[in-house]
């Protein structure tokens, strides 16, 4: 062996292990709405447009802008956003990247590389729409809802609870989620005036268009924020007299979980409708929430366009002329759009039909305190086909009223500890379940 | 460099030992112990480490040895074959199967006093770990577990009376987990399905230490993660009043997160 060869062979392969990892890469971007993009023919210069309009607004993910309309706080956007670092103090920067950005991807769109292993997929924060929040169902949540999040996490699926992060750092996260949600929807707004009001050609420029930068700051801006800005008004906070006394005895609670029962299976409340007469969450299955139906929807188009473009295809054999020509026209955009859609579909997550919960397993997502339970029968689930049962708004009127929620919430408290709940040796008959054996 | 091979072989037991020797210095010791029967789990590691050290050192010296010696570049007597030693087979052979039997029988006493010998006291929590959390259901007022009042809890954050036998109930909700405690000195795998117990006793009065996960169970294994808080029997008690009156909460208090 040549002692020579050797050494040069131990430098060569010193040197490379110690040289692997120097360079940066370079700063992710911000993607479209690749699905909704595509979904409106969105002609590739108003992409740029919206694309320049959101960097102008926003910033990207290294440096966000936290736009004064907006009214986030960019000391908080700054420690969340960017690289993942510690300074000479111990302080940790890129906590959205740190924590988040592996299940819920770089512009909030849920699509992380972790998403695709997760059931339910995480959340998709660009409608602009939340699960489980205090406020009334159009409203959007308030920081505390989404602080409590963070807080417990949600038990029953992959999102973790941050308690252990101190609470500026928390604080910071949802101001960066509140950031990529208002963004999300700003680029849905933009997107939707691109593909109804823009034909081929025109100009997209705010920045040097004053009747545009009014029409996005004020007529699209304007009302996210209001209702972002206003979600603290739209508390849903039960009237006194409704709420059960604390410490109450057995048979006060006894009546209460009959009187729910009986809302539960009965025709108003109709709770039986999706949670089954088991209330395994066997009713109807085949609804979906607004995140994977827009990717059904997405998939079932795309489908579509196959027959669109061979019935198309024959339509073409039988015309002559100008309607030929016209036909091969349609054809060909057809195709172009499909072939976009095609090549879109293997970035996505197959979606998945809203199933709904299972309410003897005792696992509840949106928190298990009794208030919790109270909201989500309350105002719904926004999102998913959970409807409200109570208000739509201040001084309106609900299906229920305050206190036959809170039976309900008293019942569903109850459940998983029913005969029915525990371990059996049989299949669950239904008739023996509603009648509480 | 004639030697070359010989010394750079050499800088593996020097290197090594001296991570072990410096290493309290950086702050790269143990976790402090806390616990009642942790100093057993240690004295074993210890044993091991020296018997091992004591012979990783003594091959590695060996090896040095030959490395010179029989340098080729340095050494141009004709090679010796030796046909191999039958009695050096046995030896070596035998030596160090009696060690590890002996090691074997030596901590027997501490594995069943940790994982056989359960103590009969009621259980104090029921600890479930999901994808990437530590969940706790404790047994409420009444004692039992798995009734309306048990208090449940998910923010990872799950505290135990100091200075009592404490008895653990362990679940895993979705793919294996571990539920280690550094400072106690346990761990304890499970399997979805199987319900494992975990037992132990916290030695100091009030003590707040890291809950860590130590069976790879997806992306987040490395950030599942909680924080176990020991205090007197009189502040868990207080604490769990507090946390069953917060569950049964009717009212939008800004007092939480």
């Amino acid at each position: 062996m040549n002692d020579r060869y050797s050494m040069r062979a131990l430098a060569l392969v010193t040197a490379t292990a110690a040289l692997v990892g120097c360079g940066k890469s370079d700063p992710p971007p911000f993607r479209l709405n690749m699905t909704n993009v595509v979904a409106k023919q969105i002609a590739p210069e108003h992409q740029q447009a919206i694309a320049n309009i959101l960097g102008a607004m926003f910033g990207t993910p290294d440096e966000p802008i936290a736009l004064k309309e907006t009214g986030l706080d960019q000391k908080k956007l700054d420690m969340a956003a960017g690289p993942v670092w510690s300074d000479k103090v111990g302080a940790k920067h890129g906590l959205y990247r740190r924590h988040c950005v592996h299940c819920h991807g770089i512009s909030g769109d849920g699509r992380g590389p972790t998403a695709a292993v997760l059931n339910p997929y995480p959340r998709d924060y660009r409608m602009g729409v939340f699960k489980f929040k205090s406020t009334y169902t159009a409203a959007e949540p308030t920081n505390l809802d989404l602080t409590k999040t963070l807080h417990e996490g949600i038990p029953g699926t992959a999102m973790p609870s941050f308690a252990l992060l101190p609470p500026d750092e928390v604080a910071a996260l949802v101001e960066y989620v509140k950031y990529l949600s208002i963004r999300g929807q700003m680029e849905r707004l933009l997107e939707d005036h691109a593909s109804v009001e823009l034909n081929a050609g025109d100009k997209f420029d705010p920045a040097n268009d004053p009747a545009v930068q009014k029409l996005v700051m004020q007529d699209m801006l304007g009302p996210i924020m209001e209702s972002w800005n206003g979600a603290k008004e739209q508390v849903i906070n039960p009237e006194d007299a409704s709420i059960p006394p604390d410490n109450r005895p057995a048979k006060e609670l006894e009546a209460s979980v009959k009187a729910g029962r009986e809302l539960f299976y009965g025709t108003r409340a109709n709770c039986v409708k999706c949670h089954g007469p088991t209330a395994l969450g066997d009713g109807q299955q085949d609804d979906y929430d607004v995140w994977n139906k827009a990717i059904n929807d997405f998939f079932k188009a795309t489908d579509d366009k196959i027959g669109q473009i061979a019935s198309l295809k024959t339509d073409l054999a039988k015309a002559q002329g100008d309607d030929a020509t016209q036909i091969r026209q349609q054809i060909v955009d057809a195709q172009k759009e499909f072939n976009e859609r095609h090549a879109l579909l293997s970035s996505l997550l197959l979606p998945r039909n809203a199933i709904p919960r299972n309410l003897r397993e005792g696992v509840f997502r949106g928190g298990r305190r009794p208030i919790d339970v109270f909201w989500r029968i309350s105002s719904g689930i926004p999102g998913t086909p959970m409807p409200a049962s109570g208000p739509a708004g201040e001084g309106a009127q609900g299906t229920l009223t305050q206190k036959e929620i809170w039976q309900i919430v008293d019942y569903v408290h109850s459940l998983p500890f029913e005969p029915a709940s525990l371990p059996q040796k049989r299949p669950i008959n239904a008739s023996e379940v509603s009648t509480g054996e | 460099m004639k030697h070359f091979w010989a010394l750079l072989f050499l800088l593996v037991p020097i290197f090594g030992v001296l991570t072990f020797v410096l290493a309290p210095y950086y702050n790269h010791s143990f976790p402090r112990d806390i616990s009642e029967n942790g100093r057993v789990i240690d004295q074993l590691f210890y044993f091991i480490l020296y018997l091992t050290g004591v012979l990783f050192v003594a091959t590695e010296g060996a090896l040095f040895y030959f490395m010179w010696k029989y340098n080729g570049r340095t050494n141009r007597e004709p090679v010796k074959y030796s046909h191999g030693s039958h009695t050096l087979e046995v030896v070596w052979t035998i030596l160090p199967a009696v060690t590890l039997l002996f090691i074997a029988i030596y901590q027997m006493n501490a594995w069943a006093d940790a994982k056989m010998r359960k103590p009969d006291i009621p259980v104090t929590a029921e600890i479930t770990g999901r994808q990437f959390n530590w969940d706790v259901r404790y047994p409420g007022p009444d004692g039992i577990l798995h009734t309306p009042d048990d208090i449940i809890l998910v923010d990872g954050e799950i505290h135990f009376p100091a200075g009592e036998e404490i008895l653990l109930s362990i679940k895993a909700a979705d793919v294996l987990h571990s539920f280690f405690l550094p400072n106690i000195r346990m761990k304890q795998d499970v399997v979805p399905g199987m319900q494992q117990y975990m037992w132990f006793k916290c030695r100091e009065s009030k003590a707040e230490v890291d809950i860590v996960c130590a069976e790879l169970c997806g992306w987040g294994h490395y950030k599942m993660s909680g924080r176990a808080t020991f205090e007197p029997r009189s502040e868990f008690n207080a604490w769990l009043a507090k946390k069953s009156a917060e569950q049964q909460a009717h009212r939008i208090t800004q007092a939480t997160p």
